[in-house]
């Protein structure tokens, strides 16, 4: 962030006491704004580019447009979240690995993350540099919190309601959905540090559709300031979801109206990361939501003050 | 003595602060102005003018520095807090001062809002002459009888410039440090000093 105004310095300051310093590898973040997480997407059968950006290439001019269009962090996956085709640990490490070392190499500033679940896999992406191991099935490897331990790098602690990898749920219940989602994350979060993850590097996720039906996705939506106040930052991951299509009657390419509307409102709540599509106009929506909620001043002002 | 004119900008104020600093060239040049002005400053200014003018004296004292905030970690702050403190809002206009050896004046006022077509109060063909008889005036110490009704028509804030009239020595020192009329208001930051 640009600041030239001496005044901004004491309003900034104030929002940043309503935050801890967040350190996502080797960059830390003391502002208390916002970031927007771009997804990026090694992999043929995504839901909703359908392998759009599986080949080097095109993944690589992903990360070229997202970085330009204001993401702060890169979230690189190299398996579907759901059901799909076998991917064992060598084929994920070789979809993504090499891949982060180029981001790396070209983007020093950009927060790397890589969505998996397997140690192993998060300690070959470590050693290409990336700064953020986003651990979307919630803990599964046991081992995996000890791996970024030993890299300094960031964690995020999502609730995937005990499912294993890439299972949808079913018939799944809670007696409250938002507590289960703290009791769950708050408790991987423990066990982060308790493995040597920095405290300032630990992050929340209630993993919106993640062993979760539409009305518990909906209600998480609601309550996320619920999950604000453990005092983790929060990440969500909101975007183009079947929650917002069952609530909509929209297929996968047709929803990003209603991600805005959900991302507004955790915003609005101090979500803190946002894991999106669509970077561009989530980068003016989380913004503005931060500005309404009077963390973020105006980036320029004249207008009735001249 | 010493006397400094600085514009009535509310973009000015803390609580209106933005990321990016609108008007940070005249917020320079009044800080420089109002740090020359001794300790016992008596403010010239109307309500409005007096929250710029006490602002401004404010930043004489420690400002806080980036460093010493970035460390500071406190509990949740208030709404209050986050939007900035707000001062009081004075309800008289201060009486016309007498002169006293070693004191200072900080007088708020501005020329037209009503320059051109982008100006808040849009455009009065008058408003251009208006300013340049008072920029002449400003210069040259001669403050007694600026056109008051017009002043108000056009949108200019002179009621507390006017009352250096008798402030000000003939010929005194006078140093123009700002001249400018950067969102069709026009501005001057000017030092005197006798």
């Amino acid at each position: 962030m640009n600041l030239t105004n001496p005044d901004c310095v004491a309003t900034i300051a104030n929002v940043q006491s309503m935050w801890q310093p967040l350190k996502l590898g080797h960059r830390t973040y003391t502002d208390g704004l916002p970031l927007v997480m771009a997804i990026v997407n090694r992999t043929p059968d995504s839901f909703f580019d359908q392998g759009a950006t599986y080949a080097e290439d095109k993944a690589w001019q992903r990360v070229r447009a997202v970085v330009e269009e204001g993401a702060d962090i890169v979230d690189i996956g190299g398996v579907r979240a759901g059901y799909g085709p076998e991917v064992d640990a060598a084929e994920e490490i070789e979809r993504v690995a090499g891949f982060v070392g180029r981001v790396r190499a070209a983007y020093p500033d950009l927060v790397i993350s890589v969505d998996t679940w397997r140690a192993e896999v998060a300690r070959a992406v470590l050693e290409q540099g990336a700064d953020v191991i986003n651990d979307a099935w919630g803990g599964h490897d046991p081992d995996l919190v000890a791996v970024a331990a030993e890299y300094d790098a960031a964690v995020i602690c999502t609730h995937a309601g005990g499912l294993s990898p890439r299972t949808d749920p079913f018939r799944q219940e809670y007696d409250d959905v938002v507590a289960a989602c703290i009791e769950t994350t708050v408790g991987l979060a423990e066990r982060a540090v308790a493995a040597g993850v920095d405290p300032h590097s630990v992050v929340i996720d209630p993993a919106h559709d993640f062993a979760k039906n539409t009305f518990h996705s909906l209600e998480l939506t609601r309550r996320i300031g619920e999950m604000v106040d453990t005092g983790y930052p929060v990440l969500v991951s909101v975007s183009n979801k079947d929650f917002v299509g069952e609530t909509l009657g929209l297929p996968a390419g047709e929803r990003m109206h209603g991600t805005y509307a959900a991302t507004a409102i955790t915003a609005m709540a101090g979500a803190r990361i946002h894991r999106v599509h669509q970077v561009r106009e989530t980068r003016h929506l989380v913004d503005m939501a931060w500005s309404i909620a009077g963390r973020r001043p105006p980036l320029r002002a004249i207008r009735g003050l001249a | 003595m010493r006397a400094v004119l600085v514009p009535g900008v509310l973009a000015l104020l803390p609580e209106y602060a933005g990321l990016e600093d609108p008007v940070a060239e005249l917020r320079a040049a009044c800080l420089d102005a109002v740090g020359w002005l001794g300790a016992d400053v008596t403010v010239l200014a109307g309500p409005q003018g007096r929250k710029v003018a006490e602002s401004l004296l404010g930043s004489r004292q420690a400002r806080p520095t980036a460093e010493s905030l970035l460390g500071s970690r406190q509990a949740r702050p208030t709404a209050e807090s986050l939007l900035g403190s707000r001062q009081a809002r004075p309800t008289e206009v201060e009486a016309r001062p007498t002169r006293v050896d070693g004191a200072s004046y900080l007088v708020v006022g501005n020329g037209s809002a009503r320059r051109r077509d982008t100006s808040p109060g849009y455009v009065d063909e008058r408003a251009i002459p208006f300013d340049a008889d008072l920029g002449t005036r400003l210069r040259t110490g001669e403050l007694s009888g600026i056109d008051a009704s017009l002043a108000r028509e056009l949108w200019a804030d002179t009621e507390a410039i006017a009352r250096l009239d008798g402030v000000l020595p003939p010929g005194c020192a006078c140093t123009v440090n700002y001249e400018d009329d950067p969102y069709g208001v026009q501005y001057w930051v000017v030092r005197w000093e006798w």
